[in-house]
Formats: structure tokens, C-alpha cells, sequence
């Protein structure tokens, strides 16, 4: 099916790039999956409509500081907020009135992700748009080129994880979010309203996409679509590294990166899906909840 | 809970599900139906909606006159389907089409139009198709089927220039979607550039719409090639891999087409984009027929004005022309029709041709058009005629 395959031998320099394009694509998709295991591990809820507010957010973004002029630290703070505030309207009016179900949720998230992804081809129109560097040009180290955007938005990643870690392990919000992760009742027992904590949890996990939005779309462009692969990836990462854990979607992340780099570089682009999923099915029988998971 | 974690991935995986988007054409007295697979959502829906924009407005200036057959006035229906660019979806909805009795097809990109063309052949089904697929779309095994706008078939007219406007081209690679327009584009267009004294160096190919083009560039970077074909690679596909090309340091040319060149600049970035030529791309109007277009996308739509549709234009008009020239809307008769209709269009003089390649008149020849990225915005370059025996 490939056609030949004529690079040069696997080499250190090439090793280095191949594992440093694949760390700082892994650091993203990270991101984007902390949204998803935030919500499940706290609500038991696969947000599907996750992908769609990464999408609307790089659109916000775009429309904000490339079509009005805006500057980015203004774009990128209002994207948040709309993100948040959307999060907040799905978690009452779609995630509430079903109590929170997993399949309904699940269900309900698909129709409302494809009504999103449609309505955006409506209003936003065919042609994708990009988002500018806001750290133009390439670093070159040795023979490891590297455009300084995406180091920009590996260090954003890593950033923010270290700070959710800190928020949930440190602060009380975040205390409170744990405490409703391990048992619901006990923590209401304790006088945490659950309510809240869900949606603090949702503005919480759509701010995260909001931010992974802004990353992907200065690196890989803005189109309705572009939340469809992250959230696939998404998916796996969180079930790899274990539903809820925030250490385990880390290095999850990092692990689907470089595979996915090292497998597109060295066999194809078109076996890095059949190795994450082969990985995937892997980690399902040997170890179901995930390398980092826990029974609930 | 094990259970939901464990239905959580095939959940995820059961979420790409879609379905069908129909959207219905206007009403006449006697009506010819012409159903159109595109794809309207996707990675590839830029092209699709751009074509689907541009044929409406031909069918509208083409109904507004109609299309008499004897005494009778027809015009023509576009029904347009959101093929999503899968090809499981693309058959369904041709046979949707076909048991509603529909006897006129549009479809582009092949692996939607090639998994088709034998249904279409077997009912006698006039299909004409924006796709390459060789010889497995177009030749004497299906003589209803049409190819209205050269793919593949434009590196006949596009190597032999290059091998005089840019002789400093010798070794070239190619990189195209792992798919049937991607096997095919990269088949003939590494036969084409061979015959034409140049050097293939590489050949990749890499899943279509994917995020992340690090690793296939990576791949590209390393044969040192002069240029990159990028064939059949269409959409934000190519601003991604060329932007990811230039960020590992690839200097060389590169070579697009079938994209709208403004939105391949925004992707790629103007650095990136700097210098590449686009081929069978019209960035700048040139004719008045061809700012009328124009003009009236700008009017209707606002900017940009995706250069694609440049190439969706003119090929209604023939189909129109092939009907009125048959006197008879049987697709078997329109079809012989449309082999012999020479039409005078925004490309000059365009007919079916390329017998010599496929056996049979069956793929659009017309000139085509050579853009080029400079100063970060796509610039018309020149227009090379349809080369003589081909």
C-alpha cells in the first residue's frame, strides 16, 4: 500500500526529532484530554461536545485577534470565558436534566457535537483559517528543527497541568472535587453541594479546551473539524492512562504522542491510528482501568 | 463501572457515525435531476462547498434560459449529499440515488466516484465526476462516465513546463493521502515526471485530514528532493504538510493544486507558502468571463474568492449543452453527445479527450492555469495549453 520508503535510516538526530515532535504533539492532545478525565472522574460524563469547544474556542480566538484585531491576550481570555460559560449552559440544560447518565450523556453529546460541528460550517463558512504564531520561526538544535510555536504551546501545556494538579491537590474547590470524585455522598455529607462542584468541574474542563484550542489552532490551523481528532485521541489517552487520573492522561499523552510520531515517521501516517488502538486494546485486557486507573 | 470504562472507547469510536445532509434544488416543469455527492463536512468540505456555491449559480443561469427538447423546456435539479469524503457514505448515497431513479451523477474526489462507477455503468447512469481514478473511473468498461476536471491528467501539461521553466527541478517526491485519489495521483504522476527526464526520490503517503504532519514532513524532508509533488493532497492537508516541511527545514520547491490558494496561504503562513507553485490554479482573474465570477462569488459570498471554482464552472454548461445537442435526456444518448461537445469556455476551448490514455474521449482537456505564492499572496503565473497527442 506505502510507497517506498527511502529516508535515511533511523539516526540520533532523527530519533531526537522524531520523539520531540511527538512530546510536544502528545503535551496538547494532554491537555485537551484533562478536560475529559476531569469530568469523568468527578461525574462519571464522556463529554463528546469536548472536541466542539475546542473548535468554537480556536474560532473565537480567530475571529477575535485575526479577523477584529484584536491583541491574543485579549482573544485568548475572552475564549475562556465564552468556553466556560458554554460549559456551564451544557451542564444545566443537557448533563443536568439527565442526570448525569453516562449513555444518555454520551448520546446526547454526539447530537449536540455534530448540530455544533454543522452549524459551524454554516456560519463560519469552508475555507479554514489559521491562527498566527505568537512565536514566529524556528529553533534549529543540531540537526532538530523545531518551530517555536509549538514549544510555546508544549510549555502552556505543561503549565497548565501543573496547575490543575495544583488546584485539585491544594485548594479548597479542588479539595471538594476530589472529594465528590471518591464519594459523592460522603462529601455531601460533609457539606459539599455537588451541584457546584459539577460546575465548577465543566468550566474547569471547557477553560482547559478553550486554551487547547488557542495551541492547536496557531499550530495546525482552524476549521469545525479540527476537534474531531484531538477528541479521538482524547479518548484513548484518558483510557490508557486511567479514567480521572490526572498523572495517568499525562504520561498517556506524552506516550500516544510519540508513538504516534515514531509509527508516522518510521512505518506511515496511516498506521498511527492502528497503533493507538492496538495499544489501546492492549492496556484493556492486560490492565481494564487503565495504568493509572482505580475501581469506583 | 469496568463496563462503562470499557464502553467509553467504543462509544467514542461509534460517535464518528454521520448521517446524510440533503439539501433540495428548485422546482421546474419538466425536470432533469442531477444528483451531487460532495463533501460538505469534513476536511474536505471546502472544495465541496465552494463546487457546490458554483454549480448552483450555473444551473441557475442555465435554467433561467432552460433547455429545450422539441417543445419541451427542462431544466436541470442539483440535489446535493454530504459524502463527508468516506467512501462507505458516497455509496450509500449513489444508491439511494439510484433506487429513487436518478440518472444523472456528480461526484468528486475518487474514492467517492470510483466505488461507484460500475453501479452507475450498470444503470446507465450518466456520471460525471471531479476525481481522478485512472482508468478504474474513466475509459472503455464505462461509457457513461466523465471526468470534468483534469486530476492526475494535469501532470501531462504541467511536467513537460516545468521541465523548461524550472530546469533546476531534477529529483522530485511525492506525497499524497493514503487513498484511492492518493495511489492514483502518485502512480501517474511519478510515471509522468520520469517520462519527462526527472528523478523520483521519494514517494509517501500519509491518512487524510490528519492533525499532526510532523511525521510524514519529517519523512519528505530527508529524500532531498528539489520538489514535492503534493498530488492528489487537497484542503488544509496541504498548508499543514507544507508548513511542517518548511519548520523542519525543507528549502526546496513545492507543487499544489486542486485548492483554494488563499486558505493554503493562511495554513501554510506566508513564509512557508512563499514560492510555491500551484498548479491548475487561477489566482487571478484574467479574462471578463472570468471576472464575472468573480465577481459575482464576492457580491453573494464576500471575500475570499476560493479559486476553485474557477474549475467547477464550465463543466455544467457543457452537460446542458450535450442535452440540447441530443434533443433526448436518456443518459446513454446525452452521454455519446457530451463525448463530441466542444464547449467555449472561462478556459478557453474545453472537450472530452484523452482517448490515447484512457481508449475512449472520456476526461475534460482544456488549458490550465499556473499560479504562484509571491509576497505571500497567490499570483497568477501562466497558462499552459493542453499538450498536442495527449
Amino acid at each position: 500500500m506505502s510507497g517506498r520508503r527511502e529516508c535515511d535510516p533511523l539516526n540520533t538526530t532523527l530519533l531526537l526529532q522524531v520523539v520531540l515532535s511527538g512530546l510536544v504533539t502528545g503535551l496538547i492532545y494532554m491537555l485537551i484530554a484533562l478536560g475529559v478525565t476531569l469530568l469523568f472522574g468527578i461525574m462519571r460524563v464522556v463529554n463528546f461536545i469536548h472536541g466542539e469547544f475546542v473548535m468554537l474556542s480556536a474560532f473565537a480566538i480567530w475571529f477575535i485577534g485575526v479577523d477584529q484585531g484584536w491583541p491574543m491576550w485579549v482573544a485568548i481570555p475572552i475564549a475562556v470565558a465564552v468556553a466556560a460559560a458554554m460549559a456551564v449552559l451544557c451542564q444545566r440544560y443537557l448533563f443536568k436534566p439527565l442526570q448525569y447518565d453516562i449513555l444518555n450523556c454520551f448520546i446526547v453529546g454526539i447530537g449536540a457535537s455534530f448540530a455544533i460541528r454543522s452549524a459551524s460550517w454554516a456560519i463560519f463558512g469552508p475555507e479554514p483559517q489559521a491562527i498566527p504564531a505568537m512565536l514566529p520561526g524556528v529553533i534549529k538544535l543540531g540537526g532538530v528543527f523545531m518551530a517555536k510555536q509549538r514549544l510555546l504551546a508544549a510549555g502552556v501545556c505543561i503549565v497548565l497541568a501543573i496547575a490543575l494538579y495544583l488546584f485539585l491537590h491544594y485548594t479548597r474547590p479542588g479539595k471538594a472535587m476530589r472529594a465528590v470524585e471518591q464519594d459523592r455522598e460522603a462529601a455531601m455529607l460533609m457539606g459539599i453541594n455537588p451541584e457546584s462542584v459539577y460546575v465548577t468541574a465543566f468550566m474547569i474542563s471547557a477553560a482547559l479546551a478553550a486554551v487547547g484550542g488557542a495551541m492547536l489552532g496557531s499550530v495546525f490551523g482552524v476549521d469545525p473539524e479540527m476537534g474531531a481528532e484531538p477528541l479521538l485521541k482524547s479518548f484513548i489517552i484518558v483510557q490508557i492512562g486511567g479514567m480521572g487520573s490526572i498523572a495517568g492522561t499525562v504520561i498517556a499523552g506524552l506516550f500516544i504522542g510519540v508513538a504516534d510520531s515514531v509509527t508516522g515517521t518510521l512505518l506511515g501516517g496511516e498506521l498511527a491510528f492502528i497503533i493507538d488502538f492496538a495499544i489501546l486494546m492492549l492496556i484493556l485486557i492486560v490492565r481494564p482501568k487503565g495504568l493509572f486507573g482505580y475501581d469506583v | 463501572m469496568t463496563i462503562a470504562r470499557r464502553g467509553f472507547v467504543a462509544l467514542g469510536a461509534a460517535g464518528v457515525a454521520t448521517g446524510l445532509g440533503l439539501r433540495p434544488g428548485f422546482a421546474a416543469d419538466k425536470t432533469i435531476v442531477l444528483g451531487c455527492s460532495l463533501p460538505l463536512s469534513g476536511p474536505a468540505a471546502p472544495t465541496g462547498i465552494s463546487t457546490q456555491r458554483t454549480i448552483e449559480h450555473a444551473f441557475e443561469l442555465i435554467n433561467a434560459k432552460g433547455i429545450m427538447i422539441g417543445a419541451d423546456r427542462y431544466t436541470i435539479t442539483p440535489q446535493f449529499y454530504d459524502n463527508k469524503y468516506v467512501p462507505a457514505e458516497a455509496v450509500s448515497i449513489v444508491e439511494k440515488m439510484l433506487a429513487d431513479g436518478t440518472k444523472y451523477l456528480f461526484s468528486t474526489g475518487s474514492g467517492n466516484s470510483v466505488p461507484v462507477v460500475q453501479k452507475t455503468t450498470d444503470a446507465k447512469v450518466l456520471q460525471l465526476s471531479g476525481a481522478s481514478g485512472k482508468d478504474h473511473l474513466t475509459g472503455p468498461k464505462f461509457p457513461y462516465s466523465f471526468r470534468v476536471q483534469p486530476t492526475n491528467e494535469t501532470a501531462y501539461a504541467v511536467y513537460p513546463w516545468l521541465k523548461t521553466s524550472y530546469p533546476s527541478i531534477k529529483r522530485v517526491a511525492h506525497i499524497n493521502p493514503s487513498d484511492e485519489a492518493g495511489f492514483t495521483e502518485s502512480e501517474d504522476r511519478r510515471m509522468i515526471a520520469e517520462k519527462n527526464g526527472f528523478s523520483n526520490v521519494g514517494n509517501e503517503y500519509f491518512k487524510r485530514g490528519s492533525t499532526d504532519m510532523y511525521p510524514v514532513a519529517t519523512r519528505m524532508a530527508g529524500f532531498n528532493a528539489d520538489m514535492i509533488d503534493f498530488g492528489g493532497t487537497i484542503g488544509r492537508d496541504q498548508g499543514l504538510a507544507v508548513k511542517a516541511l518548511r519548520e523542519l527545514g525543507y528549502k526546496g520547491q513545492v507543487l499544489i493544486g486542486y485548492s483554494d490558494a488563499k486558505s493554503f496561504v493562511d495554513i501554510a503562513g506566508p513564509e512557508a507558502a512563499e514560492g510555491a507553485l500551484l498548479f491548475d490554479t487561477l489566482a487571478e482573474a484574467q479574462t471578463p468571463d472570468q471576472k464575472e465570477l468573480v465577481d459575482w462569488w464576492l457580491k453573494k459570498y464576500g471575500p475570499p474568492f476560493p479559486s476553485y471554482a474557477f474549475l467547477m464552472w464550465d463543466w455544467p454548461f457543457m452537460l446542458a449543452e450535450a442535452i440540447r445537442k441530443a434533443q433526448s435526456i436518456d443518459p446513454v444518448v446525452v452521454a455519446e453527445a457530451l463525448r463530441t461537445t466542444v464547449h467555449h469556455g472561462i478556459f478557453g476551448e474545453e472537450k472530452f479527450g484523452m482517448k490515447s490514455v484512457y481508449g475512449i474521449d472520456c476526461s475534460l482537456t482544456r488549458q490550465i492555469p499556473m499560479s504562484i505564492i509571491k509576497g505571500g499572496k497567490p499570483t497568477y503565473l501562466a497558462t499552459i495549453e493542453w499538450p498536442a497527442g495527449v
